[in-house]
Order: structure tokens, then C-alpha cells, then sequence
């Protein structure tokens, strides 16, 4: 095993996690980084997009351009960065960690203070032949054209209108696909107005209260039959629809991914509007474990410019049990951000943030 | 909600506890209700390695997994479900003098059995496994009836075949106490509330001496940690299931092509601790590829654990008791009770439903400790 001088492990390069690496690296921490992809910025490497949200957390700038801006925060020298790296255990009680370094080999190590910032992973639903090659998560359909220049295919289906659904629906369409039809299962459009209206204008027909009932194909999709829906949710009959498509597209919410903080033997709850089972945490972002904090989508999915402010958190919160910097100076510091955090939650689509968050702050994990 | 009374309340939903139900419910028995604190197969069932071997140590472990193996020779058919049962042979092989002398003791017992097993030279061992390291090898033993299956599946379609005959499964039920009234059971209470009832059965695996403290009987029973893990899926290798005493390590290539792998830490001690450790990845790792260098090239996909209960000589307890009219207990199993379980419970089921006693039910009771000179059998890891 590997004596560390590293004080901090942050897992996950995302906005999340850089913040964390910011605000740790100001403080004169050294920390070691850990990250399953190529380069660093977690989901915004593929978000080619203008950021929507307040222009102190980079709204207006393109996604793609975030993780730069971040990066020009940290000091390299406090930093080390283990890329395509994937920690894969943190076992208790001294929080020795196992990261498969290089995706070649396994090398162990034990921290003090480590973060969690892992973000979330793509849900997905149960219809007929849902594994059939040619069915894709968003997320996957963006890292394939976004990041690596690659069509997943030449006429789709997408199935979900929530932000990401829209977003992407309409980066397959400059990407020169055909979306021939947005599906959502709930009554109305999930996602931003100014996202839909996008789609909408560009003649793509959006389909609420229907849902996927099968992919049709034997070697991969060649269609999709889809159904209506009831107020109930439930199918109604001889609604059927068949579509022909090569693609078909998920993009039915994330769920946090967090399982590094259970194996750690992290505490969880379930909270609904956080995006289900969540480990517990305090407004410090620190689980029920001692020194191991969470911060980003892994802790309930919301968005980059909050997570980054949660990994800012996370950081801060180290930086002051640590005696880095003066106790004055990091509550100053913390209050801001929580102040941040707060006005960035008070629009109507924070409503349901700040009621997950209500609900956690008012239950223990016991 | 819970049913006010119950025929029979059987405590735990493993292996046993379905399987009891099951057949307790073909032979027409009403108002069965399983009461199990998680959910179906949370114990050492939903966590076991499904091994099926009749190459043991005693003729009681031999001639009961005997009668199971015909059990799960038809147990898909009976069950209409297909519970990935496969007859791929147990390939045991001997590193000292020692095992191999054991072995050949162990042979001669089992093929009185009438048991189709053999005694190999190391050569022959190889044949069967080409990828195994012969090295040090003194001798082996295989058995090609021997096997595994797939405990969720197994268990699932026991549970949904009971409840098809009426029996009544509560999940997130915890039993917590028994109470007893002129010598007999007469209700179960729960944390969702009191079920009278007139027989319980303790199915309740790794935590069966907690649930017999209720009715003050005392079991000569441990419970220890066991723990296991689960290789990336490959192209298939090897057939048998391969056990090693010298290296206290069992390994299977599964159907989809996984490497189920566990072994013993004798160093263990007692308890209910079901946490996974790191040393256990280091310590399994290093003796498998030992045994079988080319296991060195396979990702580990996920490692957990769960509780072995453990008896002084490694078989059952099994039947009823003489002080409590009533309790019936299939317990102790001592890392092969997934084998045994259904085969019991058949035995079980007869002996309530029926009154019909098996011999084995007299020589596994719980009576066998009391004159203190039991027969240990240490072919177990
Ligand atoms: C299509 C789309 C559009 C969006 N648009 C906006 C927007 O306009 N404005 C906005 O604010 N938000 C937006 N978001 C949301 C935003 O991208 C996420 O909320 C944000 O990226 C979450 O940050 P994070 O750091 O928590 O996680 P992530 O960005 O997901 O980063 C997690 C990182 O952890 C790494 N990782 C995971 N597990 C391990 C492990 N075991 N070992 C090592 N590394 C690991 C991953 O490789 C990844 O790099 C959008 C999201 C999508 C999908
Ligand atoms: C790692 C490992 C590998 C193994 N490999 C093999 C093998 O290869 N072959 C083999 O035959 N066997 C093997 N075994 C042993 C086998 O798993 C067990 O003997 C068998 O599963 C026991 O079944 P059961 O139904 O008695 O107990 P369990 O499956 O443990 O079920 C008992 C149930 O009772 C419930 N319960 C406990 N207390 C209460 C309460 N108070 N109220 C309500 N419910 C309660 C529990 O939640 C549990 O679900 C292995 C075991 C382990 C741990």
C-alpha cells in the first residue's frame, strides 16, 4: 500500500470536482484526483450548448469552455491527476481505496479526507427488446457525436423531453439526423421553454402522454411501436403506433451514482425530489462517515452550477477541519457560497431542489 | 397486513423457508405464512456460491446430498421454472499427503454409498481441467454429477410456486419474539404485530440461534462470515466446480460465463458482520491463481459476503425438539445448505404433515450433542 502525501482524494473530474480541487489547491492542499474519462469536466465535455443559469456560474458560456475556466483556478503544483482511472473501492473503517490506475492496474492507497463527486448515471425503462443494439442513453448519443464526432444513427426516435431530451434532440438535428419524433410519458414537456421551442420550430413532432411499448428488430432497431397514455399512466388501448427508425434514444432521467459512498458505508435515505436513494449528508456536503464528503449530481442530480458550488463546499468544509485557513476566513467563504446556493434554488425550478433539501436537513440518518 | 392466525409460521425466506412452504402446501397444508425480516433471498441464499457436491466427509452430509441431487435433477421440471441446474462435476484436488490419504478414506466411504466418484492421479485431473496447475498436486477426487444452480431462481420459483398454493410471504417482517404456553408455541410476534399460531418453523439461517433463544433452547451454533466474489463474464474454461482444503478456496465458472470464487478465513471470528473487505480480494486472489494461473487475467466485477451457520461437526440440525410442542428448526447448515435445503424440506414436510420420521431426521436432531461424541466432517471450506 502507498503512504500518501496527498491530504485529499477527490473522485470525479466533473464541475464538481474541479471546484472541490479549486477551492482545496487555494488553501495550499495537495490533492489527488482521480477520473474515469480521457480529459476533465465530467458531463460538460460533450455539452456543446450555451449554459442556462445566473452569469456568476458561467451562463451564456458553452460547456465545452467550462472546464478550462476551472482549471485556470487550480494550482497545478498542489495537484496530481490520475486520468482514465477509475476508483472502484473505498472499504472502511481507514478508507483504504482502490483505484484501477490507467485502466491497466490496481493500486491501493488510504486517505484521511476524501470527496465524492461522481455525478449521475442514465436511467433506464423496461419495454420489448430493449436491448437491441441501436437503443442509447442521451448521454451516450452526446459523448458519441459531441465528443467524439460520431452519429449514432440516421433516423431517431427520442423518448423523454426534459432538458436533456430537448438538448440533445436538437444537437442530432445539427449533427444532420432525423428526429422523427419526440415521445414524453408525463402530460406536458418537462424540459426549458426556450429549449422546446428550438425543437418545435425545427417541425419535430413532440408526443405527450405516450410512452415506448417495443422496439421492433431482430439484429438491431428497425422501429418503435409507441402507446398513449391515461391520466392514470396507464396504456390505452388500440393507440398503438408503429415509427420507423433506425435509433432510439433514452433520455428518462439520471440517477445519482453514488455507490462509492455505500460501499464507503455512507448512510442513505430516500428522498423523491433528490432522485431517489441519496446518501445522507450534512450542508457541509460530509456523509455520515467521517471525512468523506459528496457534492455534485452524486449526492441528487440538479446542475453543474450547483454542483459546482457544492464541491466548493466540500472543499471549503476540508480546508477548515484541516486548519488551512483561518476559522473566520472559511466561514466567511462557505457563507457565500451557501448564499449562492440558495439564490441559484429560488426559481420555480429550484422548487423541488429545496424541498429534497428540507427533507434531508430535517431527517438524521439514523 | 398480518394475518391474525397461521397453521404454521415458518421464520426466514432462504432456501429453507420457501421450500418448507412449498411442499408443506402441496401436501395440502392451509394457512402457511412466511414471515422473513428483508427481502426473499437476503441471506445466505441471495449470497451463496450453489455449489451441489456429494463428496463429503460423513455418510450423513454424503447419503443426504445424494437424495438432493435427484431432488434437483427434476427440480426445474417440478418447479416449470429453469433453475440453471447443471450436473458439471466437482473436481477436488489434494496438495499434501495428508488430503490425498483423507480422500482416499473419503472415496471408499462414498462409493459404499453407492456414489460414482473417482480417485485421481494428477495427469488425469488435468485432463479434465487443462488450465489447472498440477504442480503440486498429490491426488484428486471428482464426481461429475455434482454441480450447481442458481440460488435466486431456485428460491424465487419456490416462493412463487408456495404462494400459487395459497402460502402467505411477509417481507420487512422481523420476528422478534415467541412465546410459549404449557410447553407449546402458541404466537409469533412481529414488529408488524402477533400471529397465534400452533407450530413455527426456524428457517432463519445465519441468525437461527437468536430466533431458538426466543424459546429457550440453546444451539450449539456460530455464525461466521463467509466471503465470495464474481468475476467479468468469459468465454467458457472449465466445467467443474473446484474446491481445495489446502487453500480453504472454492471457484465455478457460472452459465454466463462469470467465476464465482470464495474461500474460508479461519481467523474469522463469530459474529453478524456481512461487510466486505480488501484483504479478502488480496488473500482469494492470491490463492486461486495458484491453483489456476490463468484466473490472474480476470477483472473482479464485485465481492460480498454473508453468514455460514456452524455447527460442532458441520451438518445440520434438523426436526423437532423434546421440550417445545410445536418448534421446528432446519438449521446449521454449515456452508451447504442451499444443496440440502430443498431435500430436507421435503423431509420436513413429511414429518409434519404426515408424522412419517426419516432416520436421518433422529440423527441430525439436535439430540446427537448431548452425548457429546459426534462425528466432525472436515471436508468443508
Ligand atoms: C444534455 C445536458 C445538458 C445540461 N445542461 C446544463 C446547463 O445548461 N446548465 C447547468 O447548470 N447544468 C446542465 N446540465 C447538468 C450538468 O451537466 C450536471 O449537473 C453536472 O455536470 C454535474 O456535475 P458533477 O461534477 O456532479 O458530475 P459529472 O459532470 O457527471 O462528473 C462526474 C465525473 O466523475 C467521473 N467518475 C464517476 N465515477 C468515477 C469513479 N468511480 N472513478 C473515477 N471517476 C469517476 C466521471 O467520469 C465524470 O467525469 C446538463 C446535463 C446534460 C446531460
Ligand atoms: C459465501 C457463501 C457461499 C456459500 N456457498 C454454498 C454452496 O456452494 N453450496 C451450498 O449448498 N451452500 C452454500 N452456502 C451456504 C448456504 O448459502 C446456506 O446454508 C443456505 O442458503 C441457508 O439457507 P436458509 O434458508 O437456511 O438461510 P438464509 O438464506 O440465510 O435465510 C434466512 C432468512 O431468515 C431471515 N431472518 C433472520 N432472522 C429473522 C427474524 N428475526 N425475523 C424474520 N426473518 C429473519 C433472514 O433475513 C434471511 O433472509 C454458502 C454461504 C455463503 C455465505
Amino acid at each position: 500500500m502507498k503512504t500518501d502525501s496527498f491530504d485529499v482524494l477527490v473522485i470525479g473530474g466533473g464541475p464538481a470536482g474541479l471546484c472541490a480541487c479549486a477551492e482545496l489547491s487555494r488553501c495550499g492542499i495537495k490533492v489527488l484526483l482521480v477520473d474515469e474519462g480521457p480529459v476533465l469536466g465530467g458531463q460538460l465535455v460533450k455539452q456543446t450548448h450555451k449554459f442556462f443559469g445566473s452569469r456568476e456560474h458561467y451562463a451564456g458560456v458553452r460547456g465545452i469552455e467550462i472546464p478550462d475556466k476551472l482549471q485556470e483556478e487550480i494550482d497545478e503544483k498542489l495537484i496530481t491527476v490520475y486520468s482514465s482511472s477509475t476508483v472502484v473501492g473505498i472499504y472502511p473503517p481507514n478508507n483504504n481505496v482502490l483505484i484501477y490506475r490507467d485502466q491497466k492496474k490496481v493500486e491501493e492507497h488510504s486517505f484521511k479526507y476524501i470527496i465524492i463527486a461522481t455525478g449521475a448515471s442514465e436511467n433506464m425503462i423496461l419495454f420489448e427488446n430493449n436491448d437491441l443494439p441501436g437503443i442509447y442513453g442521451a448521454g451516450a448519443v452526446q459523448t458519441l457525436m459531441n465528443q467524439y464526432g460520431i452519429i449514432p444513427g440516421k433516423n431517431m426516435l427520442m423518448v423523454g423531453a426534459g432538458n436533456i431530451g430537448l438538448i440533445v434532440s436538437y444537437q442530432l438535428l445539427q449533427a444532420g439526423c432525423r428526429v422523427k419524433k419526440l415521445i414524453e410519458a408525463a402530460p406536458s414537456i418537462g424540459g426549458y421553454l426556450v429549449h422546446a421551442s428550438k425543437i418545435i420550430r425545427m417541425g419535430i413532432p413532440v408526443q405527450t402522454s405516450t410512452t415506448i411499448l417495443k422496439a421492433i428488430g431482430t439484429e438491431k432497431v428497425e422501429g418503435a411501436i409507441t402507446v398513449k397514455l391515461d391520466e392514470n399512466w396507464n396504456q390505452i388501448e388500440g393507440t398503438e403506433e408503429e415509427i420507423e427508425v433506425d435509433t432510439i434514444c433514452l433520455s428518462v432521467g439520471l440517477a445519482p451514482s453514488y455507490k462509492l459512498a455505500v460501499h464507503a458505508g455512507c448512510k442513505q435515505i430516500f428522498i423523491r425530489e433528490l432522485g431517489g436513494m441519496i446518501p445522507w449528508r450534512n450542508s457541509s456536503q460530509e456523509t455520515s462517515v467521517n471525512g468523506i464528503y459528496i457534492a455534485g449530481d452524486a449526492c441528487g442530480v440538479e446542475e453543474a452550477s450547483s454542483a459546482m458550488i457544492e464541491g466548493r463546499l466540500a472543499g471549503l468544509n476540508i480546508a477548515k477541519c484541516m486548519k488551512r485557513l483561518s476559522e473566520k476566513a472559511c466561514n466567511e467563504k462557505i457563507d457565500d457560497n451557501l448564499i449562492s446556493l440558495d439564490k441559484l434554488r429560488s426559481g420555480p425550478f429550484g422548487e423541488r431542489i429545496v424541498e429534497g433539501i428540507r427533507k434531508l436537513e430535517g431527517k438524521s440518518y439514523e | 397486513m398480518l394475518p391474525k392466525t397461521a397453521d404454521i409460521v415458518i421464520i426466514g425466506g432462504g432456501i429453507n423457508g420457501t421450500s418448507l412452504a412449498y411442499y408443506l402446501a402441496k401436501k395440502g397444508i392451509k394457512n402457511i405464512v412466511i414471515l422473513e425480516k428483508n427481502f426473499v433471498c437476503s441471506g445466505a441464499t441471495g449470497r451463496c456460491g450453489a455449489g451441489i457436491r456429494q463428496q463429503w466427509g460423513t455418510p450423513e452430509n454424503t447419503s443426504l446430498a445424494m437424495e438432493a441431487v435427484k431432488l434437483f435433477e427434476t427440480l426445474s421440471e417440478e418447479l416449470d421454472w429453469d433453475i440453471e441446474y447443471e450436473q458439471c462435476g466437482y473436481l477436488i484436488p489434494a496438495f499434501t499427503d495428508e488430503f490425498a490419504d483423507q480422500f482416499s478414506k473419503n472415496v471408499r466411504m462414498q462409493k459404499k454409498l453407492g456414489l460414482d466418484v473417482s480417485y485421481l492421479t494428477p495427469q488425469e485431473a488435468k485432463d479434465i481441467v487443462p488450465d489447472l496447475c498440477v504442480d503440486n498436486v498429490r491426488a484428486a477426487t471428482y464426481c461429475s454429477t455434482d454441480g450447481g444452480g442458481n440460488p435466486l431462481l431456485t428460491t424465487y420459483a419456490y416462493a412463487h410456486r408456495a404462494k400459487e398454493l395459497g402460502v402467505k410471504i411477509h417481507t420487512k417482517t422481523e420476528v422478534t419474539d415467541i412465546t410459549v404456553s404449557g410447553g407449546n408455541i402458541t404466537s409469533v410476534v412481529t414488529d408488524k404485530g402477533t400471529i397465534s399460531t400452533p407450530m413455527i418453523f426456524n428457517a432463519a439461517g445465519g441468525h437461527s440461534q437468536e430466533i431458538a433463544a426466543m424459546v429457550d433452547i440453546d444451539l450449539p451454533i456460530n455464525s461466521y462470515r463467509h466471503q465470495i466474489l464474481v468475476t467479468e463474464p468469459v468465454e467458457h474454461f472449465f466445467d467443474p466446480m473446484i474446491i481445495s482444503f489446502d487453500y480453504n478456496i472454492y471457484f465455478r465458472q457460472v452459465k454466463h460465463g462469470s467465476i464465482l470464487m470464495g474461500c474460508s478465513d479461519t481467523s474469522e471470528k463469530p459474529g453478524y458482520d456481512t461487510t466486505s473487505t480488501l484483504d479478502f480480494i488480496k488473500d482469494i486472489t492470491t490463492r486461486s491463481i495458484k491453483i489456476m494461473p490463468k484466473l490472474k487475467k480476470l477483472n473482479v466485477l464485485r465481492q460480498w459476503a454473508g453468514l455460514y451457520n456452524v455447527t460442532p461437526d458441520a451438518m445440520p440440525i434438523i426436526g423437532d425438539v423434546a421440550d417445545v410442542g410445536g418448534y421446528f428448526q432446519a438449521v446449521g447448515f454449515s456452508g451447504h445448505g442451499y444443496m440440502l435445503g430443498p431435500k430436507v424440506a421435503t423431509l420436513m414436510a413429511e414429518l409434519i404433515a404426515d408424522g412419517k420420521r426419516d432416520e436421518i431426521i433422529d440423527r441430525l436432531s439436535l439430540e446427537r450433542f448431548k452425548s457429546g461424541n459426534i462425528t466432525v466432517d472436515s471436508s468443508v471450506c
